[in-house]
């Protein structure tokens, strides 16, 4: 068991800087996950913490050791690929064995610990088949089963379940919490589905082309992003961000004539450029006449909730509403923001205008 | 249209009978036409192996009478059994050590960029210069090290003489071999000679096989190399030894075509033995 902290990270492939300097910590016990679009580096900060792509500059210890220069196979991680990477001319219990021979484990215990995982991972019917004899979410689970029986001072997760049907990966999610909250082992996760990173994660890293957005809680990301490619990137439907001017007494002027509240201290700020964020379910239907006018373009129905699309002030917004209600394209509404869940970012840094969002 | 019916195979399994078009049969006729102008040169070996001396110089595909008096003699006069067993021996010991020394190199050179650019292009390079160039520096180092006319000797200059050939063939299965599978067991324990010997060798099996194959051939079939190194009947290789029916006065063709034909054998039947094997896709279900 242990903790993994990544100091001033840099990872050059040749001439090309990919990662720039990045700094994480992450405690002993905790489940980690690296959520970005593709190409933001986490996957390689992932294989360098693993020990299969070398490290441009800066440190990256395991427990309280420097591994920067030990091998992959002396790390004591276990890792599960994207492609699962299962050994396709052993059957699923030389597979799982495999690590535990190269760590000349004892046999019986060897057994005792392919046996443990294989009944916790409901492959115990399947050891003696090969992988191409498994359908994909089986193969999946050998993959796990194999980074298990290792019981190593950490797991790494590539993508795993981006090559699984969507019942399936919502199924694996669940199973993967439970294992961490089960085995109580360091985890670190790479995933670039938001959602999976909010469900999954004690703690989110948000990355964006070699960078570190913001580190934090899920809810604390998702109510607090630090900027507003975070605000952009977490929530599903994205949150809405409108130009607009500041104002004093707490309120924003938008584009298109329309005025919206918040409750941050920038009243100093007034007159300034910023964009003002707000996510689609923190705008409610109120009473005619009540709220700003918001012209509906399209209703999509997802069963749960209503999505509206339309028109504020001059801009696209989306509008999610929980309960049920009678809304037909090319009606007009009343929405009303709330302003305690209203965000205000600096029009053209992105980041967020109050300081305790930095938290 | 329907001609007839067949069964179909689908590469796994027999499908039920199909009816056959009219575009099947062209294409049968078609592969038919092929498969006989290259199996050709057999047949007419095949022809003269039957004909007298006479027979074979008024030319003519069937022979006027079946001589078979060939056989016998082409046994007795020249010692096939020797040659073809030195053959055997020199090819599969070269192919041995090509594989020995290619299958490392190769693996070194493709993942983990040894050599850079340069040396892949260097070992493709080598390959382009006429063996002959190779000749009397070959000939100086076996006698220094006292292989000269040893079939040892020959296997060592056929293993090296056939690197390029293998790192070329290999490579391309290398390349194929997803890079997962050696990560995982790096992360699993193993070390460099461990997913060498576990994981890639075991998966590179068909690429390594018809590689193999593939050099044995070329040094089964070699002559000039053998001709130069090599002076005594227990050494010589069938090649050398075919070239030993030019009698004073005359090439004895029919014979010659009889000991060509047994020195095919043991190559056609291991290119039919390995045939399916080497289909046998190993790395389905390795990933996704």
């Amino acid at each position: 068991m242990a903790g993994v902290e990544v100091r001033n990270i840099y990872k050059s492939f040749g001439p090309v800087e990919v990662i720039h300097g990045i700094d994480v910590e992450i405690a002993d016990k905790e489940l980690v996950v690296l959520v970005g679009p593709s190409g933001c580096g986490k996957s390689t900060l992932l294989r360098m913490i693993a020990g299969l792509e070398d490290i441009t500059a800066g440190e990256i210890s395991i427990g309280d050791t420097v591994v920067n220069r030990v091998a992959a196979k002396d790390r004591n991680i276990a890792m599960v690929f994207q492609s699962y990477a299962l050994y396709p001319h052993m059957t699923v219990y030389r597979n799982m064995s495999f690590g535990l021979r190269m760590r000349k484990i004892p046999k019986d215990e060897q057994d005792r610990r392919i046996r443990w995982a294989a009944e916790v991972l409901e492959l115990t019917d399947y050891l003696k088949r090969y992988p191409r004899q498994l359908s994909g979410g089986q193969r999946q689970r050998v993959a796990m089963g194999r980074a298990l029986v290792r019981e190593p001072i950490a797991f790494l997760f590539d993508e795993p379940l981006s090559n699984l049907d969507a019942q399936l990966r919502v199924q694996m999610r669940t199973e993967i919490r439970e294992l961490h909250q089960r085995l109580q082992t360091t985890m670190i996760y790479v995933t670039h589905d938001q959602v999976e990173a909010m469900t999954l994660a004690d703690r989110i890293v948000v990355m964006r082309d070699g960078y570190i957005e913001q580190v934090g809680a899920p809810g604390h990301v998702y109510d607090r992003p630090a900027n507003t490619f975070v605000a952009g990137f977490i929530g599903s439907p994205q949150m809405n961000l409108l130009p607009g001017t500041l104002g004093p007494d707490g309120t924003i002027a938008l584009e298109g004539g329309v005025t919206v509240r918040h409750t941050e201290s920038l009243a100093a700020e007034a007159g300034r450029n910023v964009l003002y964020g707000i996510r689609p379910e923190d705008l409610q239907l109120v009473g005619e006449g009540e709220g700003i006018a918001f012209g509906v373009d399209v209703v999509e129905t997802t069963g749960r909730e209503i999505e509206l699309f339309g028109t504020l002030g001059a801009r696209r917004v989306c509008v999610l509403l929980q309960a049920r209600a009678e809304v037909r394209p090319g009606e007009t509404v009343w929405i009303n923001p709330d302003p305690e869940r209203a965000h205000v970012f600096d029009a053209e840094s992105g980041v967020r205008l109050d300081a305790a969002g930095q938290g | 249209m329907t001609a007839t019916r067949v069964r179909k195979f689908d590469g796994g399994t027999w499908l039920a009978d199909a009816p056959v078009g009219l575009w099947t049969l062209a294409r049968w006729a078609g592969t038919a036409a092929v498969v006989l102008f290259f199996i050709f040169p057999m047949i007419f070996m095949l022809m003269v192996s039957f004909k007298t001396q006479p027979d074979i110089a008024s030319g003519g595909l069937i022979p006027e009478e079946w001589f078979w008096q060939n056989y016998p003699d082409a046994w007795n006069s020249v010692a096939v059994g020797t040659y073809l067993r030195n053959s055997i021996v020199a090819a599969t010991l070269g192919a041995l050590v090509t594989l020995v020394i290619a299958v490392p190199a190769t693996h070194a050179i493709v993942r983990y960029r040894v050599g850079g650019k340069f040396l892949p292009a260097f070992i493709l390079a080598t390959y382009v210069a006429p063996p002959i160039v190779a000749l009397f520096p070959l000939f100086f180092l076996l006698r220094s090290i006292g292989l000269v006319n040893t079939l040892f000797g020959m296997a060592l200059v056929y293993g090296v003489m056939n690197l390029p050939v293998a790192f070329w063939l290999l490579s391309s299965f290398v390349r194929r071999l997803p890079e997962e599978l050696e990560d995982a067991a790096r992360i699993d324990g193993a070390g460099y000679g461990s997913v060498l010997l576990r994981i890639t060798v075991p998966l590179l099996m068909p690429g390594i096989i018809s590689t193999g194959i593939i050099c044995l051939i070329l040094a089964y079939n070699e002559f000039l190399l053998a001709s130069f190194l090599t002076r005594s009947e227990s050494t010589q290789t069938l090649p050398v030894g075919l070239s030993l029916y030019q009698g004073d006065r005359q090439l004895r063709y029919g014979q010659m075509s009889v000991a060509s034909l047994i020195g095919i054998v043991p190559v056609y039947l291991l290119a039919m033995f390995f045939q399916r094997w080497l289909i046998r896709g190993l790395t389905a279900g390795s990933t996704r």
